[in-house]
Formats: C-alpha cells, sequence, structure tokens
C-alpha cells in the first residue's frame, strides 16, 4: 500500500507509451483488435512496473512476445493457418490422453483404497484448488507451492492497481466524449 | 608479512581442524576466500584481526551446538572458556579468568557486526554460505540464553523446534518449516483478498482468492473492451492524459482502510461512475430509462447506504444535456453537501473534480 499512487503512475505512463506505439505501428484496427492491443499494452505495462522479477511477470513476457509474433506471422505470412491448424489438432489430442490417464489413476485409487479419510478428501481438494490457482496465474507451471503463494500476492496487487487505473481511464474518456 | 599471515592463518585452521566438525572445516575454508579476497584491499591489520577472532568464536560456537543435546549447562560453559582461552592464546590475546564469559558474550556481539560488515564489503562472498552462518549464530545465541532447553536443530539452515510428538528427522523438520512458511503468506493473502477473513480452511481460502483473481482478470478484460469501444481511435492526447492524473490523485488510495475512512468520497466515485455507465447506455438507446439507472444503483454494493434522493436527482442531474454540466456538477456538489453534512465530507477531491471538469470545459 505504501507507494501505490506512483506504482499507478508509472503503470499509466508506460501504458500510454505502450499504446502510442501500438497506434503507429497500426491505423485502423476494429474492435477486437483495438481491445486486444490495449489489454496487451496493459498487461506489459503492469508487467514492466515493479523492478522485482517475479516470475509471472517474465512469464507475462513471454507470452506477450509470443502473442505478438504469432500476430506478426498472421499479417506476414498466408501459409500459417494451415499450420495452426495442425498444432491445433496436436494440442486438441494431448488433453485427452491426459484425461484418460487421469481417470486410471482415480480407478487405481478407488481400488486400492477403500476408506477414505476425511483428511484425505481435504488434501485432494487443496490440491485440485492449488492447480486451478496454477492455471490463472501467468506462469504458474513452474511454481512450486510456496512460491505460489508469493507470485499470488504480487499478482492479485498488481492486477488491483492495473483495474484501477483503467477504470479511471475508462470514467475520464468517456466524460470527454459525453461532453463535446 | 602478507603470506606469512596467511600460512598462519592457515596453520592455525589445520590445527584446528583435526578437533572440528565437518560444517567448522567448511567455514574455515571459506574463511581462507575471504581473506584471500580481502588482500587485494587494504592492509588487514585490525579487520583481519577481528576477522580471525569471529572464526575463532564462531567454530567454539559450532562446537556448543554440535554438543547441544547435552542439557549439562556448566559441560557447557566449561567447553566454552577452553575453547575460547585456545583461540585468544593463538591471537596473543590476554583474557582474565573472571570474565570469560561475559567476554565470549561481547565477542559474540561483535562477530556479528563484523559478519554483517563483512557481508556489505565482499559481495562475491557466496550468499548461501553466509545465510547459514547467521542462522547457526542467530541459533546460537538464543541456545546461550536459554541454557538447557530440550531443543531441536537442523544444524546448518534453519532454527526450528519440534514439539512433543513431532518427528525430528530432518525431511519432516523440512517440510513442516515450508508449510509454516505457506501459511503465513496465506494470512498475508487473507488480508489481501476481501471477504477471505471469515473462511476458515485452505480450500475455502483458495476457492475465495481463485474466485478473486478471476474476477480481477475478467475486469480487465470488460474495461480494455469498453475502452476499445469508447476510443474509436487509439489516441490517448495529452490533456486527457492530465485531466486524468487529477483523477487518480484525487482517486482514494485503493486501499480498504482508505475508503472506510471517506465513505462519501466513495460514495460520490461510485455514483459517478455508475452515471457514465448510464450515460452510455442511454446515448446507445436513445431513451431515458430511469428505472434501469436505478436497479443499477441498487445493484451496485456500494450504493446501500446512498439515500433514494441522492441517486435520483445525480442521475438526472447528468442524464441532463451537455450543455448544462457545469450546473449540474455544482447542483451535485450542493446535493452532495446537503447529504453529507454528518459525514464531514472532504472537500478537497470535489474541487479537483470541479476543476477537472472545467478544463475539459475550456478544452
Amino acid at each position: 500500500m505504501r507507494n501505490l499512487s506512483s506504482l499507478k503512475k508509472e503503470f499509466l505512463r508506460k501504458w500510454i507509451k505502450g499504446l502510442r506505439k501500438y497506434n503507429s505501428q497500426k491505423k485502423n484496427m476494429n474492435l477486437l483488435e483495438r481491445k486486444k492491443a490495449i489489454k496487451l499494452s496493459a498487461d506489459l505495462a503492469m508487467a514492466s512496473t515493479k523492478d522485482k522479477t517475479t516470475l509471472w511477470r517474465k512469464a507475462l513476457f513471454a507470452n506477450t512476445s509470443t502473442k505478438i509474433d504469432d500476430e506478426q506471422d498472421m499479417s506476414t505470412t498466408s501459409s500459417t493457418p494451415q499450420k495452426k491448424v495442425i498444432r491445433k489438432n496436436s494440442t486438441n489430442s494431448y488433453p485427452l490422453r491426459k484425461r484418460i490417464t487421469g481417470r486410471r489413476k482415480i480407478l487405481r485409487r478407488n481400488h486400492t483404497k477403500e476408506r477414505v479419510e476425511a483428511s484425505f478428501i481435504a488434501m485432494r481438494l487443496v490440491k485440485k484448488r492449488t492447480r486451478k490457482l496454477k492455471s490463472l496465474l501467468p506462469g504458474g507451471k513452474f511454481m512450486d507451492d510456496s512460491c505460489l503463494v508469493d507470485e499470488t500476492l504480487d499478482y492479485i496487487e498488481s492486477l488491483k492497481a492495473q483495474v484501477e487505473v483503467m477504470r479511471c481511464l475508462v470514467t475520464s474518456s468517456e466524460l470527454f466524449i459525453n461532453q463535446p | 608479512m602478507l603470506h606469512c599471515l596467511n600460512t598462519s592463518s592457515n596453520l592455525v585452521g589445520g590445527g584446528n581442524i583435526s578437533d572440528m566438525t565437518v560444517l567448522e572445516r567448511q567455514r574455515a575454508r571459506i574463511k581462507f576466500q575471504n581473506e584471500h579476497q580481502q588482500f587485494s584491499g587494504n592492509g588487514f591489520s585490525s579487520s583481519h584481526q577481528q576477522q580471525f577472532m569471529m572464526l575463532g568464536c564462531d567454530s567454539a560456537l559450532g562446537e556448543i551446538v554440535t554438543n547441544s543435546m547435552k542439557p549439562d549447562p556448566d559441560y557447557e560453559n566449561g567447553f566454552d572458556e577452553e575453547t575460547v582461552k585456545k583461540r585468544k592464546t593463538d591471537n596473543k590475546v590476554d583474557l582474565n579468568s573472571k570474565d570469560k564469559r561475559i567476554k565470549v558474550c561481547v565477542e559474540e556481539g561483535e562477530s556479528k557486526i563484523v559478519e554483517q560488515r563483512k557481508g556489505q564489503k565482499n559481495t562475491k562472498f557466496n550468499n548461501g554460505n553466509k545465510n547459514k552462518r547467521e542462522n547457526c549464530e542467530d541459533s546460537n545465541s538464543k541456545e546461550n540464553s536459554k541454557g538447557s532447553e530440550i531443543q531441536n536443530q537442523k544444524p546448518d539452515y534453519i532454527h526450528v523446534r519440534a514439539r512433543r510428538g513431532q518427528a525430528t528427522d530432518s525431511h519432516s523438520l523440512a517440510e513442516r518449516v515450508r508449510r509454516e512458511k505457506i501459511s503465513e503468506r496465506m494470512k498475508y493473502l487473507q488480508d489481501l483478498v476481501p471477504g477471505c477473513n471469515k473462511i476458515a480452511g485452505k480450500a475455502g481460502m483458495l476457492d475465495e482468492i481463485i474466485n478473486y483473481v478471476q474476477s480481477l482478470q475478467r475486469q480487465v478484460e470488460f474495461l480494455s473492451m469498453k475502452l476499445a469501444a469508447v476510443n474509436p481511435r487509439l489516441d490517448f492526447n495529452i490533456d486527457e492524459l492530465f485531466a486524468k492524473e487529477v483523477f487518480t490523485q484525487n482517486f482514494p488510495t485503493t486501499g480498504i482502510p482508505s475508503e472506510m475512512t471517506n465513505p462519501a468520497y466513495l460514495q460520490f466515485n461510485s455514483a459517478q461512475q455508475l452515471v457514465s455507465c448510464c450515460g452510455g447506455l442511454i446515448n446507445n438507446m436513445g431513451i431515458i430509462p430511469p428505472e434501469i439507472g436505478l436497479c443499477r444503483n441498487i445493484n451496485a454494493p456500494t450504493s446501500a447506504s446512498l439515500p433514494e434522493i441522492f441517486l435520483d436527482s445525480s442521475i438526472f442531474t447528468h442524464i441532463l444535456p451537455s450543455s448544462t454540466w457545469e450546473g449540474n456538477f455544482q447542483n451535485l456538489h450542493n446535493v452532495d453537501f446537503d447529504q453529507a453534512r454528518s459525514i464531514s465530507f472532504p472537500s478537497q477531491p470535489f474541487t479537483g473534480m470541479v476543476e477537472a471538469s472545467n478544463m475539459k470545459m475550456e478544452m
């Protein structure tokens, strides 16, 4: 809570800068593209505001860079859609296998452990939720348990700041538009 | 001379090694490396001496640690004095037999200071090792002060105490430390996430955290969509940015406590946002549905404390066309003052808002 206003200002500055860059690259975008650009630049700004190097920031950087690369690929080469389809197929096949193996495991457990204890259930619940939280955080796959909680703390803080700044911008721009 | 001292220290180290543990040997090695690093710097007359004493003290304490499971205080004392004496004679410092014990304590403090200084000086020094040593020293001081308590030590890293009936092998100790750390962090998280205080149990808390993160992420999505919808071209000019800076300055600093301190301003803000939402909606639809606005306001969590009249007036004043914008602001201002006489309304943010609108009017 100590320097939140300064953090917000920094975030805003970087965000606006990123937006300008984006704007200079592409002139007329449709709504979805604009939204994507706004979100990307906001994410990047959020990841770069603090000089702390946490995992999720790095992951965000990596994700956004890959996204941008993809977009550039899309815009430059025409043969990418086929590749993408192939990729999609391959990615679709992996989760199925995983699911099957998971079912098998559960079945085995049921066979071996007939008596299910309360603590066991609780542990499973916690594990499930941790997995979900990991999937929510950017780069959550690479975190262990203790690290995860730290990262979540940091992530929530900066998300809060981001949401507030964005809300401010929305209200102000709406005011701006409403009073021509 | 340098070499001479170097070798002497080496010799002393070697002499000690005969009755040292592995830990001490490691320390001696680290120390040795350290000396090499320091040679390039200033003449090591005092610092070297101090460090040397520290080494002696350190190793002595290490021996105490290894013997700490024996609860006999006399034995410890004797050991202490003996080892310290040995080092002292090595350093050619005389000691009175009366206040050896006190000097041990003093030296301990000194060694810690040196340790800190050294940490600042030598950036090359291996961090992990330093941590080890510091932790060890901490535990040592505790040990000395508490005397013959039955303590359980993981000798290298962290001071852990196992309660009765708990496992004492290194794996379960490490596991326990990890769990404690996690639960501590979870407490911080509990403070950060609203509505998480009442929930006991890790699963529930995790649920709440997940919901919160998801809602925040969705908010970001929504807001970016809205921004994209509002701005047909992505140019946020500087004037607007300035106006917004006024906003951000006026905005209460996020924390829940600050929101609690000036609820009136929060009311204003929420009303403002809702009104702007309604405005956008009305602009889109072209009709004026006051019911919708009211419903929205009632649905919003913060507006439960808002009186109905305030809602009505604010909405209607904002629904009016923008030529009377200024007047509306004044209107709202007055109304709010009427409402907030009892709540001790902060007038500072309001003037800021009005100024912002003025700026925009001029632009």
